[in-house]
Parts: C-alpha cells; structure tokens; sequence
C-alpha cells in the first residue's frame, strides 16, 4: 500500500506565537518549527499500516526551506522517502490554494491512502482532508481514532460527541486522525541516523504544475484582516458551598459541556 | 569554529528532551511522596520498564563501544543527553552503560562482570575512599595480602555509592605498602557473597552511600582487575569520567530550575506587582542564565577534548569545579525567588538543594579541583591563552 501523510511544520506552541506586520501571515521565523502534534499521529498510523500490509510511506509537507526539519523527524520515526513542496510563490496559500498544491501534488507523486492530522495548531481550520478528498475525487473518511484496511475497504470510527460512527470507503482515500487512535513512537536513535539517507525530493510550484493564479497571498479567497492577543483569562467563578456545592459545581460543568 | 550541533545530533538531543518530559517528568510526584515516606523514589520494575522502552528506540548504551551493543555516541553526545536527564531529579538514567574501568577486564572478566553490568543483570560499586583516605586518596590503608592462589582483604571503605545495592565491588587495596600509590595499589573485583558486608550512611540527599567492611574476604588472583600495582591509575580513570558527566547533570538541573523561577516570578505579585518586574529578581535571573551558559560551555569543551582523544584532564577540573558552584549558586536563587514556598516540601527546589550540594564534595572537593587546576599551572602542565589546544 503507498500511503501519503501529510505533515505540517507549525511555530512550537510553547513558544509566543506572531504574525507578520506586513501580510498578517504567520512569522514561520519567528518562532521554532515543529511537527504539528496530530501529524505525529498520522506518521505512526501510516507506520503501523505499513507494518501490517507492507507497501511504502511518503512523507508531504508543503513549507519553507526549514520545514526539512519536520520532513526529517518524520523519516526519523521511519518513513521511507518524502517529497517537499517549497517555493515562495506558495506564502500566503489559504487552506483553498494549500489543497489545490497539495491535490497536485499528491496526483503526481500518486497514492492509495492519504493521512493527515484532524487540525493544525497554528491556522486550526480543520478543513485540508475534506478539501482534498473533494479535489482527488476520492472517499473522506475523518476524525479517525480507529483505522483498518481489508482488501480495498477501509473502515475508520470517526469519534462524535456521543461515541463514534464506523464509517467505510474504499481506496484511494483520505484520512484524518484524531490524537486518540495511537501512542506516536519516538524517533530510534537508528532511525535519526538513518534519515539522513532517505531521499526527499524538493519540487517548486512549477515542477508539481501549479498554476500561478491558484497559489499564494494573491490567490486567497480569505484574508486575515486584523490580529489580536487573546484577552487575558477571566476571574473564574466561585462556587460557595452551602450545602449544595457539589449540585453547583455539576451544573456549572454540565452548562459548559464537560458532564 | 562551529558551536550548532549537527541535525542528527539536534534531532537525538530533542527525542531524549522528548522522552524526558512526556516519560519521566510525570514521575516526579510520586516519587517526591515515595521518597517522603521513606521509600525509594522509583521502583525498580518501574525504572526498568522506562529502561526498555527507551532501549526500542536505541537509547541504551549511550556511551557504550557497539560491540557490546552501546550506541557508542561518544563524550559530548553522552554529556548532552546527560544535560537532557538532569532536568529531572527523577533517579533515571539510560541502561546499558558499566563503569569505564571494566574495560580494563580481561576476557574471563569481561563475560562475568563488564557483559551482565551492561545487561543490568550485575551492579557494580566503586570503593576507594576510607574514613582516613577521601581528598588524600594516595593514602589508602586497606590491605589486601597474598596468601596461595588468594588474596585476602582487609579494611573499611565509606560513602560508597551504590555500595548498599551493588553485587559486586571495584574495591581498591595496597598490595605494596612501599610503593603505595605509585605502583603499590591494585583493583580488585569482589563479589557480594566473597563476604564483604555493607551499611547504609543516612545523608542529606535522598540516595544514602555505604561503608563496607572487609573482614578476610579471600579473592581468588584472578579477580585482579588490570595489573597488580596499577589499580590507582584505573582509579583516576574512572573519576575522570565523571568529571564532565557532573557538571552535564547540573547544567540541566540548574536550567530547569531557572525555568521554574521564571515561571514562578511572571505570576506571583508583590506590592502590586509581578516580582518578575523587579530589578532584583532579573538580575538574579540574568546572573544565573550567565553562570549556566558558561558551565555548559566548559563541560562541552571538556566532553570534546575527551573526544579528540586528548589529555582532558585539566579541562575537566575546570567544568566540575565551575558546574558544581553553579548548580549550588542557581538553586539557591531559584529558592530565594519562590520565598517560603521554595522552602517547602510542596515544590522539589529543597530536595534538589539538599541533592546538588553533593557535587561540591565528591569526585573531587571544590578545594581538590582549585589545587589540581592551580598545580597544573605552576607546574606548567597546562598554559594559558589556548583555546581547544
Ligand atoms: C492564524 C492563521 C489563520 C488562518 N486562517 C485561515 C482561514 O481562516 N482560512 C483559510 O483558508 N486559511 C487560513 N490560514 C492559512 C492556513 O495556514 C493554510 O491554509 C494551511 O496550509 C492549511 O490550513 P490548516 O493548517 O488550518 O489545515 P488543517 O485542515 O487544520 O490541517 C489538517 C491537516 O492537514 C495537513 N496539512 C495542513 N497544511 C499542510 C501543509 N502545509 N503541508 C502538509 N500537510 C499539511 C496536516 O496533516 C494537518 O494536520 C490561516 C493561517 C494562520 C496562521
Ligand atoms: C554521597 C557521597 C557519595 C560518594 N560516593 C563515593 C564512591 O562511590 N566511591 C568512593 O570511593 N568515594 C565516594 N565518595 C567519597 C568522596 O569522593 C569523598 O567524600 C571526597 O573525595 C572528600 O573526601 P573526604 O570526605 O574524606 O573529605 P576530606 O578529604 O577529609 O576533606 C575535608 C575538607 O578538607 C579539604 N581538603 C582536603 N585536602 C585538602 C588539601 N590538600 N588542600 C585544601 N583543602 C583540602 C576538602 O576539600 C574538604 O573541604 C562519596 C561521598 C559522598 C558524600
């Protein structure tokens, strides 16, 4: 099976987090890079799957010259190769024009099952799997804390509010996963070693055949008009216990959603 | 000249960094309660199940040649990932790692006592200091006399780390009483049930050392590790691995504690204000973060020279004297940051207060590295104005 996971460099969220004065795009210099969290769940699922029925595992990441790092832990953790869509003219894609590069992409380099994270941590729209099935023409199976391939059958449970759905497509598709469906391993120290070797292939916008008016800052449907520091958190409430306070309590987290 | 560290380097560096946070950090609280009542901090299946898995990643043997199936990642390596776990005061380290001196072994040696050390099938104890002989380990008075195919030992060692635990000991004995320590002591290799015996000394950390007595305890000749008569050359050998290992611990210790106190003085207000916004506090800040990077500096360079095979030894001197102040400079800040609550035995800064004033003492006093580094000087074993030569 030659799947496809799809992994985003993100600024570290431990770190403060900006946006350009410029453009309001992201300051991917201003911060460290690092894999975002649920595509390390992503390799790993590709790694198991591969584990169990063979076949190959491609890393993509469309990025910055500096997203080789995320590339490289990813190879580290035991990809087999990876392929890095990089160009300038790519700065500023919307989640639109990033699946239209990525759609492109992945019809070149060609797949049986594509895997992403449910969300990034840095844009959060949650939208790149469901945009790109819908560009490749194939199933969209999502929110993914269960995977299994049978033949040409793939079976996911997409997590819900109330337990799950067991959902099934057929392959070629894309998935996404949420951070409950594996443990992510650590990269060996072999592995590390090794990934220095595996091969990455770099293509610009002109080599994946990007059409220039798709791509980039002048091609976004949506802008990031203005930017604020979120307001420091609010005084919490202060449930004064008069012999009720365990009612107080539950029916304040029933209010939020958390019983 | 190049200070970065290769990918592959920064990638190990950030998986151990990895491991350490999401594996053994959320240890810390149990075993800040095992420890306040008595107990080891972590038991012994549990530091051997985080041991096996990080030895699936190939995190065993850091320091380890290949043959015996070590990573073999060399001194500066092995002195960053130790910077990397001494961000925890949790008791862990990798496995697969023995003392650098029983290599020394040979073959028969080797397979009974280097091999199962690796394995953690065996653990080991070093003993030269006695309750007349620590700083003036030249003048060690324990006897060890031949007596057919045997030898016999008698004497008492002190604070002897893992001397409680251990099976086996690399005791250190005169055989020549006229040569002494200039081709008068041997190492020898002595098994728990060859009858030695050993009792814990209470301390102020958290581990206790032992003293062991040796009472006739008959050692077969061919327990004679190295050569008769040069068992204190092997002894400066295993002491000088350590004297970069240390200062690597406390570098990581020292920073994660200041990260602490940065967290700390952001959020706690005094007179209206964070304390973080007072100039007293920043310069203790700013004065640890300088001492820590020039502790980190010196332990690398320390590491590196080890590396490029050279004599380390006064380097070395320079990074466990410099790295032992540091660590016990830094703590003490961070404490007085955190005021009465650094105090408590709610938060770890006491424990590691108590823990990190070890490192002035063993492996060479404060004093014992002044006089080495000074003596090298006078003697013009090592010069001034050098840089990396
Ligand atoms: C603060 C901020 C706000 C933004 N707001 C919007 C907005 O409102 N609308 C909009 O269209 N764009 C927005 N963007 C742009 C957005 O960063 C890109 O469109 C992005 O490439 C895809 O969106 P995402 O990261 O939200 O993807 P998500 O759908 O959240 O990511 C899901 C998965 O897709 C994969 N993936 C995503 N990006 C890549 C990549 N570059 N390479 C490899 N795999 C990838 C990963 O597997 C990831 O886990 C915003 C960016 C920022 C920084
Ligand atoms: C917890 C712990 C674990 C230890 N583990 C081991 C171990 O595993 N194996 C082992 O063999 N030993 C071990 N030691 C022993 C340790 O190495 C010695 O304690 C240390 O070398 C100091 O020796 P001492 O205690 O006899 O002090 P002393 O040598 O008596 O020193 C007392 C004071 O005098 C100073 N001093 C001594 N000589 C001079 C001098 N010439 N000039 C100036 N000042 C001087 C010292 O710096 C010190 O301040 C351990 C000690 C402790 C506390």
């Amino acid at each position: 099976m030659n799947i496809v996971v799809c992994v985003k460099q993100v600024p570290d969220t431990a770190t403060e987090r900006k946006l350009r004065s410029d453009d309001n795009t992201l300051d991917r210099d201003a911060a460290d890079g690092v894999v975002n969290e649920l595509d390390e769940y992503a390799v790993e699922e590709a790694l198991r799957l591969k584990e169990a029925h063979g076949g190959e595992v491609t890393v993509l990441t469309m990025g910055p010259d500096k997203a080789a790092d995320t590339i490289r832990k990813a190879l580290a953790m035991g990809a087999d190769k990876a392929v890095h869509l990089v160009d300038d003219a790519l700065h500023g894609s919307d989640a639109l024009s990033t699946s239209y590069a990525m759609a492109q992409t992945l019809k070149k380099i060609g797949f049986d099952l594509v895997i992403l994270g449910s969300e990034s941590t840095d844009a959060r729209t949650g939208v790149l799997a469901a945009m790109l099935a819908e560009r490749l023409g194939v199933a969209q199976l999502t929110l993914a804390n269960k995977v299994e391939v049978e033949g040409s059958a793939v079976t996911i449970q997409r997590v819900t509010d109330y337990g799950y759905d067991k959902v099934q497509g057929s392959l070629p598709a894309v998935i996404s996963v949420v951070e409950k469906i594996n443990e992510p391993r650590y990269p060996s120290f072999k592995g590390i070693m090794a990934a220095k070797k595996k091969p990455v292939q770099k293509l610009g916008a002109a080599e994946a055949e990007l059409a220039a008016d798709q791509i980039g800052l002048g091609a976004a449907w949506s802008e990031v008009t203005e930017a604020a520091a979120a307001p420091p958190r609010a005084a919490g409430t202060v449930v004064k216990d008069e012999g009720d306070g365990g009612v107080k309590t539950a029916d304040f987290l029933s209010s939020k959603k958390f019983i | 000249m190049d200070f970065g560290l290769s990918v592959e380097e920064r990638q190990i560096r950030d998986t151990v960094r990895a491991f350490v946070e999401k594996e053994v950090m959320p240890l810390e609280p149990e075993v800040l309660r095992n420890e306040r009542a008595g107990r080891p901090g972590i038991e012994p299946e549990v530091l051997r199940g985080l041991r096996d898995k990080a030895r699936q990643m190939g995190f065993w043997g850091i320091n380890t040649p290949e043959e015996y199936g070590g990573a073999a990642l060399g001194p500066v390596m092995s002195a960053i990932i130790a910077m990397e776990t001494g961000r925890t005061f949790v008791p862990f380290s990798f496995g697969g790692s023995a003392d650098n001196i029983l290599y020394a072994g040979n073959e028969e040696q080797k397979r009974r006592y280097l091999i199962p050390t690796i394995e953690g099938e065996r653990r080991s104890c070093f003993a030269i200091t006695e309750p007349g002989a620590g700083s003036d380990a030249r003048n060690i008075r324990t006897r060890a006399v031949k007596d057919g195919g045997e030898w016999v030992i008698n004497g008492e060692k002190t604070f002897i780390t893992g001397g409680n635990e251990a099976d086996f000991v690399m005791v250190f004995a005169v055989t020549d009483p006229e040569k002494g320590a200039n081709g008068g002591v041997t190492c020898f290799l002595v098994d728990r049930d060859m009858g030695w015996k050993s009792e814990p000394i209470p301390t102020m950390g958290q581990w206790g050392p032992a003293s062991l007595v040796f009472e006739d305890v008959r050692v077969p000749e061919e327990n004679i590790l190295g050569e008769l008569g040069q068992g204190f050359q092997l002894a400066m050998q295993w002491i000088g691995q350590g004297r970069y290992m240390i200062p690597a611990r406390a570098v990581g210790a020292a920073e994660r504690l200041l990260q602490m106190a940065i967290d700390y003085a952001k959020i706690r207000k005094s007179m209206g204000r964070p304390i973080a916004e007072y100039q007293a506090i920043q310069w203790m800040i700013a004065d640890s973060q300088v001492e820590i990077e020039a502790a980190k500096w010196l332990t690398l360079n320390a590491a590196w020279q080890v590396q490029q095979g050279r004599d380390a030894r006064h380097a070395a001197s320079i990074a466990k004297l410099n790295g032992a102040i540091m660590a016990n400079q830094v703590v003490d800040r961070v404490m007085q940051i955190h005021g009465g609550m650094g105090y408590t035995k709610e938060l770890p800064i006491e424990r590691w207060y108590r823990e990190l004033r070890l490192l002035r003492i063993f492996e060479g006093t404060d004093e014992i590295q002044r006089r080495t580094i000074a003596r090298n000087l006078l003697r013009g074993h090592a010069r001034l104005g050098t840089i990396g030569e």
